[in-house]
């Protein structure tokens, strides 16, 4: 996600009165792109889209199917599954980042996008955070305690992971919720890096 | 805060912080599990809650071993979760604590699951203080890479942050190289390390928690 761009959403949803409603409840603050069924959907799917609103129950290419093809392209997006029925902790295992129970509220749909552009920050920054880590550790692995004293680079380098930790604390404030945290770690395990 | 001095003796760990997590490093047969078990015991006996994510010892033994530790441990005080892989993925209840069962030690989000149901049961019976002991991150390395691990701890830190929890995780400090060990140890607010002395006998020493490290003391 760049700076000036707004994100993008892409919703797959068979129905077109709900897949309009979403549009107009989202458009003023992202791009959005429409799909009526999985095949569409996955055609739209590039590396600039952020989230997936993506409809479980459609004719032909089914929901679960699509998210499958969507993390074998590995594309770092977040999806959030609609679904009919609540689902339980362990459906979070299935690989998507977030559910919504339909019928959907203009609120929430609000907050779960909001949210899963905040986990794709955390994400970046864990994985920002983590290279200086690792960067730091080779200077300490290999340097004596004096040469790190003299070192400006090694200096600099714990200033900027001081930074970063606080940053990743403000992010999501720490982790959010069971969601959040199962979520993240599903990310983690998956090897799916920004 | 949390009181651990009581299981070892420095003024550092007299108030130790809500949502801290500590490494607790040393090499084989120092005595890290026993110390991570200690500091959960100490907890419960006080009634604070326990969670303990095993990659070594089955649950069953987890859970009896540690009413020998505790004997007055109470129904839904201790949750354990066993990532042996070898009991399936079930989950119920094992001599009247909470057993979750993940199926490897590199399946992070069944790991993440089971330590959700766990804190869940514990906060709906009421307890509002609890300490995590994860046992062994060493484990946990042969199955995954160390940029993983270090993620991992991170957001579980995190996550016992918000539960206002304290974890302590132990590593094996002679099984990797150094820089793993370095790598590994910035995911921790603190340190205990454990050594071996030529002479017979352990020592310890702190570090991170409150000001500079500790001296090295003997147990």
């Amino acid at each position: 996600m760049s700076e000036s761009d707004p994100p993008v959403v892409l919703i797959v949803e068979d129905e077109p009165d709900v897949a309009e409603t979403y549009k107009l409840w989202l458009q003023a603050e992202y791009e959005v792109r429409m799909a009526q069924n999985g095949d569409e959907g996955l055609d739209l799917l590039d590396e600039t889209v952020d989230v997936v609103l993506l409809d479980r129950m459609m004719p032909g290419l089914s929901g679960d199917e699509v998210l499958t093809r969507i993390r074998e392209r590995d594309l770092g997006c977040r999806v959030a599954m609609v679904t009919a029925v609540e689902p339980d902790f362990d459906i979070l295992e299935m690989g998507f980042d977030a559910y919504l129970s339909k019928p959907i509220r203009s609120e929430q749909l609000h907050n779960t996008v909001t949210n899963l552009l905040e986990r794709s920050e955390y994400d970046s920054l864990l994985q920002a955070y983590y290279a200086l880590v690792e960067k730091q550790a080779t200077l300490e692995a290999t340097k004596s305690t004096a040469e790190l004293a003299e070192s400006e680079q090694y200096d600099e380098l714990t200033k900027e992971i001081q930074e970063m930790r606080e940053g990743l604390s403000d992010t999501l404030g720490g982790i959010g919720d069971d969601d959040d945290f199962i979520a993240t770690l599903r990310g983690l395990s998956n090897g799916e890096e920004n | 805060m949390y009181d651990l001095s009581t299981v070892l003796d420095f003024d550092a760990l007299q108030s130790v912080r809500p949502g801290s997590s500590i490494l607790i490093s040393g090499p084989a047969m120092s005595g890290k599990e026993r110390l991570a078990y200690d500091v959960l015991a100490d907890g419960a006996r006080d009634g604070d809650g326990a969670v303990v994510v095993t990659t070594s010892d089955q649950a069953k033994t987890v859970v009896s071993d540690f009413r020998d530790l505790v004997p007055e441990l109470e129904e839904s005080q201790l949750g354990v979760i066993d990532c042996r892989g070898e009991g399936g993925t079930d989950s119920g209840s094992v001599d009247g604590a909470y057993v979750h069962q993940v199926s490897s030690p590199g399946d992070l989000t069944g790991i993440g699951i089971g330590i959700t149901k766990a804190l869940e049961g514990l906060h709906n019976s009421g307890r509002e203080r609890g300490r995590l002991a994860l046992v062994s991150l060493s484990t946990m390395l042969t199955y995954t890479d160390k940029k993983t691990v270090f993620k991992f701890c991170h957001v579980l830190s995190s996550r016992l942050d918000s539960a206002g929890y304290i974890g302590v995780f132990t590593i094996d400090s002679s099984a990797h190289d150094e820089q793993t060990i370095q790598v590994i140890k910035q995911a921790f607010d603190g340190l205990i390390e454990l050594r071996d002395v030529e002479t017979g006998g352990r020592e310890a020493r702190v570090l991170g928690l409150s000001g500079e490290p500790t001296a090295w003391k003997q147990l």
